[in-house]
């Protein structure tokens, strides 16, 4: 291990905000590991201090209302969330994406707190969260508040985590309606990155759509909302020759990197492919 | 810093000193003695490293030797009880669950904390659940045979099956009477 630093165990939230303020800039949070392990082993990250949240009561469970939604501890572990039972009745689009996260041993250890803070834009939870237009809960010496997942995400690796904060929630609406889709492209094994991430969620009737959320994850730096292909399918009806617009719109949003799952060019024309079947699969659920 | 802690590991206690960046996998190996445990891939995705922290499958390379103070961990080395072998060993065993061997601990545990929390799981679930552990020799089919062997209970009960084996290996040694380039 390259890293060489200080491990805080907090018992409480107050404890943990504490010296993340103290420690603001210096200290890292540690929660299912699966990133910051990793990157400390890399060296990529030398923070001072390690603070784990494993002892905090209060960051675990997973609450359904239907007239609340869905609110997710930050500890809770992928895993956890693929299996619970309302996400998978009221939930199917979070179920489908925790599903196809990375593998079931790594889904045990992983929470969703961790995978939102670490910003990765090469992860499925962040899109499918988005397209359902759900909030993080943000908590610091100073105070708590809201933001929007679509605000969360800032760059690459970036997010709208001031350095004393934590996130401690998720909240999700009740589902506007039953039409969603969740695609992705993984082109060397299937617990791979994607080379490209879609989440759709979408009201309306018959073929035609009354609103539509587009996220994508992969493609560019950061998980982003695909707002001009939401555009050209809003309140419309759902022609192929929409949907191949849709798709375009979104491919000149995203502006990916070439890596080993392909280079920009190939990734930017996999977008355009993948959101208008997604576009197609989440209109297949339509009433 | 150094700190003194406590790794409970198969129920034994065990006294180490060491650095919070200490990962679960150094600790085992290399503080504990107990090097059942394998490295793989360090980051996770092979599945060589997997172990069991307070009842979860966990990917020993991805977890701090100090955050498991207080917990009970289970490796490979705790599987075998008086001499005998686990029936999930028996079973890799019997039906040729491994060829190098590096990647077996790994899948084993992982196989044990599936079948822990769900004795009978199906034939897809195993499949699924297994794919979390990679393996460069056997191919996966005696892999997911020898564990859908304990989960049917066929573990040891069938000599015969290993009767048919020694008289296949026996052929192979008497039956050649063919001679190159010979017309019969």
């Amino acid at each position: 291990m390259k890293a060489k630093f200080e491990y805080l165990a907090p018992a409480s939230l107050d404890e943990a905000c504490g010296l993340l303020q103290e420690h603001q800039g210096d200290a890292k949070l540690l929660a299912g590991g699966t990133a910051l392990v990793m990157w400390l082993r890399m060296g990529l990250l030398s923070p001072g201090f390690v603070i784990d949240l494993e002892r905090v009561p209060g960051l675990d469970g997973i609450d359904y209302d239907p007239a609340d939604g869905l609110r997710i501890g930050a500890s809770v572990k992928h895993r956890d969330l693929e299996l619970c039972p309302a996400v998978r009745e009221h939930y199917p689009l979070l179920r489908e994406t925790f599903y196809k996260v990375a593998q079931p041993r790594i889904r045990l250890m992983a929470t969703v707190g961790g995978n939102l803070s670490h910003g990765d834009p090469m992860t499925d939870p962040g899109a499918s969260f988005m397209a359902l237009d759900a909030e993080v809960t943000l908590r610091s010496s100073r105070g708590e508040r809201t933001l929007s997942v679509e605000d969360f995400f800032v760059d690459y690796y970036e997010t709208a985590l001031e350095p004393d904060e934590i996130l401690t929630s998720v909240r999700v609406p009740p589902p506007a309606g039953p039409a969603w889709s969740h695609v992705k492209f993984t082109p060397r094994s299937e617990e791979d990155f994607a080379t490209v991430g879609v989440a759709v969620t979408m009201t309306g009737e018959g073929n035609r759509c009354d609103d539509v959320r587009i996220a994508l994850n992969s493609v560019g730096p950061s998980i982003f909302r695909a707002h001009a292909a939401e555009d050209v399918l809003r309140g419309r009806e759902l022609t192929p020759a929409r949907l191949e617009e849709a798709g375009a719109a979104a491919a000149e949003a995203s502006d990916p990197i070439e890596d080993v799952r392909g280079s920009s060019d190939y990734k930017r024309e996999l977008a355009a492919v993948f959101v208008r079947r997604a576009v197609e699969q989440a209109a297949a659920r339509l009433g | 810093m150094k700190r003194e802690m406590v790794l409970n590991v198969n129920g034994e206690e065990h006294d180490v000193e060491i650095t919070p960046d200490r990962l679960l996998l150094e600790a085992l190996r290399e503080d504990v003695g107990l090097t059942g445990t394998k490295e793989g891939c360090s980051i996770g995705v092979c599945g060589a490293c997997s172990v069991i922290v307070d009842g979860r499958l966990v990917s020993a390379c991805l977890t701090l030797a100090v955050t498991c103070e207080g917990k009970k961990i289970e490796t490979i080395e705790g599987l075998a009880r008086d001499g005998e072998l686990h029936p999930l060993q028996r079973s890799f065993v019997q039906y040729g669950g491994f060829q190098c061997g590096i990647c077996t601990p790994g899948q084993i545990m992982a196989a044990k904390a599936l079948l822990d929390h769900n004795p009978t799981p199906s034939a897809d679930q195993v499949k699924e659940w297994m794919s979390a552990n990679l393996c460069r020799c056997t191919g996966y089919y005696k892999i997911l045979e020898s564990v859908m062997a304990v989960v049917e209970g066929k573990v040891d009960e069938e000599r015969r099956d290993e009767a048919v084996r020694q008289a296949r290996i026996q052929s192979l040694y008497q039956s050649d009477t063919y001679k190159s380039g010979a017309s019969d």
